[in-house]
């Protein structure tokens, strides 16, 4: 019972009730009348690979794990769809197309180990979603268990299905409408091929400055992930790339489709980053040496590991123009309090993942911690973005929401989740500061690990 | 208002000048459980079904600002009564677009192309305005004003209303603000063209583009009397033709051009290339404003993109005259016809494209009719599955049901 006290945020921690494993829809269905029956919340579960506590049993109840249901049910190339059932792991999708010319496009960097009934709750990201969108560009529909236990078909594999867009507002609603047990996905061609760089930077100013210079100059690559020194060295412990280590920061800018088209874009970019003071830009030699680099790229949290015994990664999101001053900003804030951080993310989306390492057992660090990345976070909203890009609110950001958003604003997503979920017995006490279930008290789930 | 109204039981119209104009006027309305009709350039108010109940026209008309354009972030924040022309300039000035072909640009405004969710041929390559709006503000059916997403390209705090109300009709909320991503603009645009002689041929051709090499941004499938203006000088002669766009630096749209005529060889079909400006400009423009055109009834049928051509068929025996825009990449199909085929109205839909379209995995609804009846079903087809809930969405959005009552099928 204790693996389901958290997900993958691991600052506050119940031990759900019940943990069952369903394998089809209508046990899903019967889980939820059975909650219904005994007024316990229900809360679905994937990989539990959330960082922003989606998975936290808030009030306990039960806990539905979806990753016994895992088939691919099919996958049809012509119509450029595939249906899974939640459990599926992302990464699997791809793999089974491998060869075909398709791909399965979103690929956060948990890839590996996240399901896609889960992707679609967070609305997931990844490297790729600059060029083609994050989850819910993907997702064309789903059939999902409601509140109420019933069964019920959302859009489906052909587009402009007459009537409200309700797949687009399941993706994103992190449990808390209806729970995902089979899913209609897009399916993406293969691009022709590649052209993956490595700009080298003397500062992490001028990094970032090439970004904006690459977008400014209507180049949207497939990807452009930054990593700053920090990050550097625990990649080069643990990989051996040959990333120069006296770096400030490096661009990992990857552009694809038309070989005919690559060549110029990629010259273009390679002047771009000159023109903003890169030391040197490389070129993956061949698919080995591009392969390793994303191994890099999306191992860099595990490598992290290696640097501190804790660490928080935090997911926030500027305007593209703004990530020089937010970085600035970031380690100012991580000086302040004497935390350090490092950065790894998706720079061309602005979508920033600061990472604040610590000691767990420390509890002033994790008081600092805390008050760090709250900081961060507030600077990211008074640089008109968001407190997340790709992870959710969760119960990690509640507070947040208030500080995002007008009590009207509030009010009327509130109102819709009482349309899809009206006693709130579906992950409550998530995502919205006011989300109280009727008979359930309303109050923050209790801080506790370290604090 | 003299053409607007004309559709629409309206007594009396405003033109409120800011969201909280908007608010107020929903907040009045919902007091005294007045109908409201939101109106943008009015070029789709007949779209759904006809509503009887009389009420209050808000022209959005004077909500027309560009608020905030930083197009080096390539977002763009705008109020909704801009019209997409204005809208489309704003954006060029700086290399940039919205690539959603709507017809009637000068007058068509972003929050009605918004409320029923129009994109035109080059979603195939683009995806559908859905996947560009990020931040939203509107103001619901008891005049509360709300806003979802945000002003950065990627965010997920919060509910997805942006999507939500894509598509809405204007039967949940308002829309008075919008904010968009931004594509920069191509290099080039050219066509590929080829007559094709029957169906199936047209099926083989669209089988290749679906595992082609290329990467087009359009793959219609046109056929009718419609086209027959510009067949001689844009296209060549024929009834089915298949159009496909491409898109992107020059470089790119010249090898593509190679490479489809390498790959319709073996399907014995050699491409005709439209290039000059002119020429192409003029084509997109047609393919935009098909939809459009004169017509006694015009349907949307969506299906799975491998049954396009056959719900072509479906239409053209249903009346061979009818004029067709098959979006054949996407499985949607649009069809003017002359006349009501025989049977009229609930035969034409109820009876043979409904079940023809379900049948290829999907549906079809009426965009116009000038006669016939326009019932629930004929419409808007029988209610899915999920219709229960979306009527659950709609009373919590809209208790009093004024906003549009009528024109969806609550
Ligand atoms: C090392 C690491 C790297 C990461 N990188 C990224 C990244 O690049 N991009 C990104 O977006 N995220 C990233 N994440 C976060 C996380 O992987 C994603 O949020 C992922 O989508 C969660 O999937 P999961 O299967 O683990 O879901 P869980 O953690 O099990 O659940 C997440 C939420 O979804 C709900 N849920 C799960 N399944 C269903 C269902 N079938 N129906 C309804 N609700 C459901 C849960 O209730 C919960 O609210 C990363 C996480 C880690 C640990
Ligand atoms: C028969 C038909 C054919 C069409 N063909 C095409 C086509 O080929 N290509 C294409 O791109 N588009 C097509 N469209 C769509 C049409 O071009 C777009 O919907 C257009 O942009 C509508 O803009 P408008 O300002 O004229 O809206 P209006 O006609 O004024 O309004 C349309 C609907 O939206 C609501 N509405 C308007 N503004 C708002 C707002 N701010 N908030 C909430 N609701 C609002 C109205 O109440 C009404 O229900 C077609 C539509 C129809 C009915």
């Amino acid at each position: 019972m204790l693996v389901y006290e958290c997900d993958g945020f691991v600052i506050e921690k119940n031990c759900p009730d019940v943990v069952v494993f369903p394998r089809t829809a209508q046990q899903v269905a019967a889980i939820v009348q059975l909650g219904n029956e005994y007024d316990v919340p229900v809360l679905p579960r994937g990989a539990g690979t959330s960082l922003a506590g989606g998975c936290l049993p808030v009030g306990g109840g039960i806990m539905v794990v979806l990753t016994r249901m895992k088939r691919i049910v099919e996958i049809n190339l012509r119509d450029r769809y595939a249906v899974v059932e939640p459990g599926v792991v992302n990464i699997w999708l791809t793999k089974a197309l491998a060869g075909a010319g398709f791909h399965y496009a979103p690929d956060p960097s948990s890839q590996g180990a996240c399901t896609i009934g889960g992707n679609l709750a967070t609305n997931s990201g990844g490297p790729h979603t600059l060029k083609y969108g994050v989850t819910v560009n993907h997702v064309l529909g789903l059939e999902a268990v409601l509140a109420d236990g019933s069964i019920v078909e959302i859009g489906g594999p052909a587009e402009d299905s007459p009537g409200l867009d309700l797949t687009g507002v399941m993706v994103g609603s992190e449990g808390t409408l209806a729970i995902a047990t089979k899913i209609w996905v897009r399916i993406t061609r293969d691009p022709q091929g590649y052209r993956t760089l490595l700009g080298i930077f003397e500062s992490v100013d001028d990094a970032t400055n090439a970004i904006s210079a690459i977008i400014g100059a209507g180049i949207v690559p497939a990807a452009l992930e930054m990593m700053d020194q920090g990050i550097l060295v625990a990649l080069e412990e643990a990989f051996q790339f040959g990333f120069p280590l006296d770096a400030q920061a490096i661009l990992l800018i990857e552009v694809d489709g038309l070989e005919a088209g690559l060549d110029a874009q990629r010259d273009q970019i390679i002047e771009l980053c000159q023109r903003s003071g890169a030391r040197e830009v490389r070129q993956a030699r061949d698919a080995a040496e591009r392969q390793k680099l994303w191994k890099c790229r999306k191992q860099a949290f595990g490598a992290v590991g290696r640097l501190s015994p804790s660490y928080c990664t935090q997911d926030g999101v500027v305007p593209r123009t703004k990530l020089p001053h937010m970085l600035r900003r970031i380690y100012q804030i991580g000086e302040k309090h004497d935390i350090k951080v490092v950065n790894v993310f998706h720079a061309g989306d602005g979508n920033l993942h600061p990472i604040l390492l610590f000691d767990e057992r420390d509890a002033a660090q994790v008081k600092r911690v805390l008050k760090a990345s709250e900081e961060i976070l507030d600077e990211c909203i008074a640089c008109g973005g968001s407190v997340t890009g790709e992870h959710g609110i969760g119960v990690e950001k509640i507070e947040f929401m208030s500080k995002l958003f007008a009590p009207e604003d509030l009010e009327v997503m509130e109102r819709l989740r009482l349309a899809f979920n009206p006693a709130g017995r579906l992950s409550p006490h998530k995502m919205l500061p006011t989300a109280g279930a009727c008979g359930m008290e309303q109050h923050h789930p209790g801080r506790r690990a370290a604090v | 208002m003299s053409a607007v109204s004309d559709s629409l039981p309206i007594t009396e119209t405003a033109t409120p000048e800011t969201q909280a104009d908007v608010a107020q006027a929903l907040r009045d309305a919902y007091a005294a459980r007045r109908a409201v009709y939101p109106l943008g350039g009015g070029t789709s108010l007949d779209y759904g079904l006809a509503p009887k109940q009389p009420g209050l026209g808000l022209s959005l008309g004077a909500l027309q600002r560009v608020i905030d354009y930083p197009s080096r972030d390539l977002t763009i924040t705008v109020e909704a009564g801009i019209t997409i022309a204005e809208l489309t300039a704003a954006m060029a000035a700086e290399g940039q677009q919205l690539p959603i072909d709507l017809p009637h640009a000068q007058v068509a405004t972003l929050g009605g192309a918004i409320a029923t969710n129009w994109s035109g041929a080059r979603r195939y390559g683009y995806g559908t305005l859905r996947d560009y709006i990020i931040g939203i503000s509107a103001v619901d059916g008891r005049g509360t004003p709300f806003k979802a997403g945000g002003r950065v390209v990627k965010n997920v705090a919060g509910y997805d209303f942006c999507k939500l109300l894509t598509g809405s009709l204007g039967t949940l909320s308002v829309i008075t603000q919008v904010t968009l991503k931004a594509k920069p603009r191509p290099q080039r645009s050219a066509f590929a063209v080829a007559a094709v002689n029957n169906l199936a041929a047209a099926s083989a051709l669209l089988d290749a583009l679906a595992s082609s090499a290329t990467t087009p941004v359009a793959i219609e499938l046109i056929a009718g009397i419609a086209w027959s203006d510009i067949s001689g000088e844009l296209l060549p002669a024929g009834d089915l033709r298949i159009v496909v766009g491409l898109e992107g630096t020059a470089a790119e749209v010249d090898w593509m051009r190679e490479q489809l005529a390498r790959e319709w060889q073996p399907l014995g079909q050699s491409p005709e290339f439209i290039t000059a400006d002119l020429q192409v400009s003029a084509l997109w423009t047609a393919l935009n404003d098909f939809s459009s055109g004169p017509s006694e009834l015009t349907v949307k049928i969506n299906v799975l993109p491998s049954r396009a051509a056959e719900l072509v068929g479906v239409v053209r025996e249903l009346d061979a005259t009818a004029s067709i825009q098959a979006h054949a990449g996407n499985g949607i199909v649009l069809a003017r016809f002359n006349e009501l085929p025989p049977g009229g109205m609930l035969a034409t839909m109820v009876k043979r494209l409904q079940p023809a379209a379900r049948a290829a995995g999907g549906s079809a609804v009426i965009l116009s009719a000038n006669s016939g009846e326009r019932t629930a079903q004929a419409v808007w087809g029988s209610p899915a599955a999920d219709w229960p809930l979306m009527r659950a969405v709609k009373k919590q959005f809209d208790p009093h049901n004024i906003l549009n009552p009528g024109r969806f099928v609550y």
